[in-house]
């Protein structure tokens, strides 16, 4: 087990080299002048000599990675060139809503998606396998940014049940405010018992969390199914069955302990796929995180920025592929058996 | 908040609510502000923006989207009125020009106190601009004409200039001109203590919450100079708010009392909504053709010309832009003294652009344009020009790129590797047409601005001219200005295609609002109130 983490933490290592200089290296070689944007529009020539020098862009090429990469492990991840504040700082301040999107779009996907892929394979071939196929491939298919859309044309305009976007409504801000904690508004209400802003911000995130649930949910449902099923036919099941066991202590029990596997496995792979599925969401409901950030970035070309997101959700992608891989040694002992 | 129907979940919400609130003993809900006599008590007005509020927070550095904010916390000793074309007193009481217009001298409101607590005095103003001076950021370069400036008594501020400049023009400016309390500022921090979301304005708002990338929340000042009335608003917040739709939407729900900038498609369905309306004015803002006149083909003013018969102005402008535009007349935009709409208009007319190409004995040929590739407006106009500019035998490549790109190759060292024309948007940054005339048009050693390459040595004097009388004889800087367009207009180094229009949405509710061009976007809030 440990030789499996050490080979894992040091692919990983290699894969972060590897995206820090191509990202550097696109960074320098498409068309621009970074200390011409640190200026702004109207800089003359010395104040771009003045910026580069700042900016340590009159180095050698090599020397400006090695510097880049030192910073990497120092905490200095570069300077935006458009707010000019140090980039981590910045994306620390973003992270959190993000996460707070994420997780709970995961969470739905769980709750409902593990439940509803048993369901479809204790009924398999019935209207409720047919609705959740229905379901799960329109959850995988459907554009983020257009399902985000139209959940916010019937929930917002039609029915108004829900806002359209944003974190907290502007009353709610001004009149029940928060002290920041975690970054997170449902965490740090929570904790301060600030109920009021709880509901309103629980409101608010309720539309984005159900857009980021809908791919997961797809994953989820389907996988559980086709792993339930396979498990289902297996040897032991028919055991159970003859020992007498009961239909929910077989399916829950002996069934979906052994098909979670698949399932977990996607929820990793899909949890990179949220991170970079949020930049759109946010885009939609004008939600402050990482993707609004990083969007903002792009379309100002600020590459500092551009590159050290790339390293944080590399680095993400990375970290929780190793916990999928270490939860599945621990829930499956002849994962364990192989890679040892 | 949107509370039509009570969703499914709002049930399993309060049976939450009750639970955790049991678990709780305080209560952080606070009652709304009674207002007092004097005090503004409209609620809130929200201000929605496309694009993040605040960059810097520095009042010395500010040279962006901030200013929107900025100058409801922070003012200015004058500020251009463009309905008039005059300067209005702000924090000056009185001023006065020496005859030479070397020495202005400006008498400050007695009654004025900073965000700070500290008062405005003469040695404060004088601190701040020389604080931004020697900072040397942003528009700092604004006060160049600026040698020295004393505080001759407690609130009587002098400035003596190198040279006569309209320094009216300068001190209401919306960037790089603002007074504050510079000392209390450095003792705070700086920098790094105005970056924490911290003012040291005058204005009738300060900072009271900012949210990263989502919105900046704005408290009415009680010790505000000027005087509140209850329909003003107690607080303003602007808000972030990326997709247009989105904006469109919050706007029709009178969840925003302003929008800035909304797409010229989604403009439609905003006239037919209730509750809100479309606001039309004109901006400085000009697109501005810059031709390469130090090499290639246009270098001769004849082919030049030829072009600008050539361009397809109606089509730019009703099928491009949805007549959110008006042709250009010469190089300063409409509401900036200085604009004369006597000056002859170029019209598309390919006959005398053919004929005007003989004579030059231009038999068409290739050139290259640029154009920033995140404008799609842009993008469409240099299509329109393709096509166009072949009818006279042109081949126009065009290149899209990113700024800084654009302008990268427009100060190559070798003219020949230079673009043959650009495309840009110019504003000035003070109301002052010296920023069209000089900065575009007149000679340089080095290339800072002048895109065209353009020298002309009558061109230059004329210019000079007009900056150096305009602090004491206006009419006669106009003049100048009339006569140095003029040139433009015959050698075409340049060619403002149209002034652009702002278009508002604006709540019904949301009174008072009146566009200052010369303040890009900024509403100012106290101007404003509720209906």
């Amino acid at each position: 087990m440990i030789r499996f983490l050490i080979r894992r933490i040091l692919l990983g290592i290699f894969v972060l080299f590897g995206v820090s200089l191509i990202t550097f290296l696109i960074a320098r070689v498409i068309p621009s002048e970074p200390a011409a944007r640190w200026i702004g529009p109207r800089a003359t020539a010395e104040q771009i000599a003045a910026a580069k020098v700042e900016l340590g862009l009159n180095q050698p090429l090599f020397m400006q990675y090695i510097n880049y990469i030192k910073g990497l492990f120092t905490g200095d991840w570069g300077v935006s060139i458009t707010s000019h504040q140090p980039v981590l700082k910045e994306l620390l301040i973003f992270l959190p809503s993000s996460l707070e999107i994420i997780l709970g779009g995961m969470l739905i996907a769980l709750i409902v998606g593990i439940p509803l892929g048993v369901l479809t394979a204790v009924y398999k071939e019935t209207w409720i396998d047919h609705l959740s196929r229905g379901i799960s491939i329109g959850g995988v298919s459907i554009p983020a940014f257009w399902l985000a859309m139209i959940l916010q044309l019937i929930f917002y305009q039609y029915l108004g049940w829900f806002p359209l976007g944003e974190r907290v409504s502007t009353e709610t801000a001004l009149l029940y405010p928060i002290e920041t904690i975690t970054g997170s508004n449902l965490i740090d209400s929570a904790v301060q018992g600030n109920w009021v802003y709880f509901s309103d911000a629980l409101n608010h995130s309720i539309l984005p969390m159900l857009t980021m649930a809908a791919f997961p949910l797809g994953v989820v449902t389907r996988m559980t199914r086709s792993s339930m099923l396979e498990v289902v036919g297996e040897e032991y099941m028919r055991v159970t069955k003859a020992f007498g066991f009961s239909s929910g202590v077989r399916t829950f029990k002996y069934a979906l302990k052994n098909a979670m596997g698949p399932t977990i496995t996607s929820l990793g792979l899909t949890f990179a796929y949220a991170l970079t599925t949020t930049f759109l969401i946010e885009s939609v409901f004008t939600w402050p995180g990482l993707g609004l950030y990083t969007s903002n970035a792009i379309l100002s070309s600020d590459y500092p920025v551009i590159m050290g997101v790339t390293i944080f959700v590399t680095a993400a992608y990375l970290i929780v592929n190793l916990l999928v891989d270490i939860t599945l040694a621990i829930l499956d002992p002849r994962i364990k058996v192989n890679v040892e | 908040m949107n509370t039509k129907h009570k969703p499914w979940y709002a049930i399993v919400l309060v049976s939450l609510f009750l639970l955790l609130s049991a678990c709780s003993n305080d209560k952080p809900a606070k009652e709304a502000d009674t207002a007092a006599e004097g005090q503004p008590a409209g609620g809130i007005a929200v201000y929605g923006s496309h694009d993040d509020i605040m960059t810097f927070w520095d009042p010395s550095d500010s040279y962006s989207n901030e200013i929107i904010a900025m100058n409801n916390m922070y003012e200015t000793l004058l500020r251009y009125d463009t309905k008039d074309e005059s300067f209005k007193n702000i924090l000056a009481e009185t001023y006065n020009v020496s005859d030479d217009g070397l020495t202005w001298t400006f008498t400050l409101r007695k009654d004025v106190k900073f965000h700070t607590g500290n008062d405005l005095t003469a040695e404060a103003a004088k601190a701040s601009i020389e604080r931004t001076i020697e900072r040397g950021k942003g528009a700092a370069f604004i006060w160049d004409p600026v040698e020295e400036i004393n505080a001759k008594d407690t609130h009587t501020l002098e400035f003596k200039l190198s040279y006569p400049a309209a320094l009216d023009t300068i001190v209401s400016s919306g960037y790089a001109a603002f007074i504050f309390d510079a000392a209390a500022a450095e003792e705070n921090g700086g920098e790094e203590w105005f970056n924490e979301g911290n003012s040291a304005g005058t204005g009738p708002y300060s900072p009271e919450k900012w949210d990263r990338g989502s919105q900046l929340i704005l408290d009415s000042f009680d010790e505000y100079w000027g005087e509140w009335e209850a329909d003003q608003y107690q607080k303003v917040v602007f808000k972030t708010i990326q997709e247009a739709n989105t904006r469109l939407q919050m706007a029709k729900g009178g969840e925003l009392q302003f929008v800035s900038q909304l797409p010229n498609e989604l403009i439609k369905s905003v006239e037919e909504a209730d509750g809100v309306s479309v606001h039309e004015t004109e901006s400085f803002q000009q697109l501005v053709m810059m031709f390469n006149t130090e090499a290639g083909p246009l270098k001769d003013s004849k082919v030049r010309q030829a072009l600008a018969y050539a361009i397809p102005y109606d089509n730019i402008i009703q099928d491009v832009l949805g007549n959110t535009a008006t042709q250009s007349f010469g190089s300063i935009p409409a509401g900036l003294w200085g604009h004369d709409s006597s000056l002859h208009q170029y019209n598309q007319d390919l006959d005398k652009a053919k004929q005007l190409l003989e004579e030059a004995g231009v038999d068409g040929g290739e050139l290259t344009l640029t154009y920033v590739s995140s404008d799609e407006e842009e993008r469409q106009i240099a299509e329109l020009l393709k096509i166009e500019l072949a009818k006279i035998g042109f081949e126009l490549e065009l290149k899209g790129m990113l700024w800084d790109a654009q302008w990268d190759m427009s100060k190559a060292t070798n003219p020949e590797e230079r673009q043959d024309i650009l495309l840009m948007y110019w504003w000035p940054d003070y109301a002052d047409p010296y920023s069209f005339m000089k900065n575009l048009y007149a000679s340089e050693d080095e290339i800072v601005f002048n895109l065209a390459y353009y020298k002309n040595e009558q061109y230059d004097q004329l210019v000079d001219e007009a900056q150096e009388v305009a602090g004491v004889d206006r009419d006669k800087a106009i003049e100048l200005y009339k006569q140095a367009q003029q040139i433009l207009v015959e050698e075409v180094p340049g060619l403002s295609l149209y002034d652009r229009k702002y278009i508002r949405v604006i709540n019904d509710s949301f009174g008072g609002y009146e566009d200052n061009p010369a303040y890009p976007n900024v509403v100012f809030f106290h101007d404003t109130y509720k209906k």
